[in-house]
């Protein structure tokens, strides 16, 4: 399944979202409608890869808060990677770094499953 | 045009559509011009990420319908870059944000919070942030860019 800003991919632990443009106020709605279908699908564990984002906003931030919150309550988990240092930055700032598990590689993210 | 040869302060003004479209055109130029000013990539980065979060505010919070409109100020000089964003507000909600709510609103944030970080990233990453109720009945806000020695220009 693919559209012009994301592409999800199948693996035997977890879907995994790859995130083709910048998370501004547009595309988190796309990202926030994405891993909505995932989990109304009944997919318990997600990886975001954010390797190819150089923007972010808190909107984008709040959707991934949100879906791992719900997943957790299942025994699943969002987790996300790839995260360049002013998105971890910004992450930071809005405290989910506390809260979502960042890793540097999708294998990393993967693994703790 | 750099820092250095901007000394008198100059003005832009202009209005933009009620649409999340529009915010990374906005971006984009405001994003330039920060950089033809001399300020160093990150505040470059801070700034748009600033204005991503307030415009989308005005657009979602404080606009009636994609025809309403936000109005953006830019003011800059040799000193500082300033941008005013300013909505006309909802018949029932009014200003979004009514001055003196914010500590209000940070006081319900959490880190698990899904919304309302936008408006304490503008305040952690500007230099300044003022947010007031216009005469419209929506809600003006005021943020500014000091350049620092040693990290712009």
């Amino acid at each position: 399944m693919a559209n012009e800003s994301m592409t999800i991919r199948d693996n035997a632990d977890a879907k995994i979202v790859d995130v083709n443009e910048d998370l501004g106020s547009y595309a988190a709605a796309d990202l926030r409608k994405a891993i909505d279908r995932l989990i109304n699908e009944a997919s318990q564990q997600i990886v975001v890869n954010l390797s190819q984002v150089q923007h972010i906003n808190s909107t984008a931030i709040g959707a991934m808060v949100g879906a791992a919150k719900r997943l957790r309550q299942n025994n699943g988990d969002l987790k996300v990677y790839g995260l360049a240092d002013n998105l971890k930055r910004t992450f930071d700032l809005v405290g989910a770094s506390s809260v979502l598990e960042i890793y540097n590689s999708e294998s990393s993210a993967l693994a703790a499953f | 045009m750099t820092q250095a040869e901007k000394t008198e302060q100059e003005i832009l003004k202009f209005t933009v559509p009620s649409c999340l479209e529009y915010i990374r055109p906005i971006q984009v130029f405001i994003g330039q011009l920060a950089q033809q000013l001399g300020f160093c990539r990150t505040r470059i980065y801070d700034i748009e990420l600033i204005i991503d979060e307030v415009c989308s505010n005005a657009i979602e919070h404080g606009s009636e319908t994609p025809n309403s409109g936000i109005d953006l100020t830019l003011m800059f000089d040799s000193s500082k870059l300033e941008i005013h964003v300013r909505d006309k507000g909802k018949c029932v909600q009014g200003n979004w944000l009514a001055t003196g709510r914010l500590d209000e609103v940070s006081q319900k944030m959490t880190p698990d919070s899904e919304r309302g970080h936008g408006i304490f990233l503008a305040e952690k990453l500007s230099d300044s942030l003022e947010i007031l109720t216009n005469p419209l009945g929506g809600t003006d806000v005021q943020v500014v860019f000091y350049f620092s020695p040693s990290n712009d220009s």
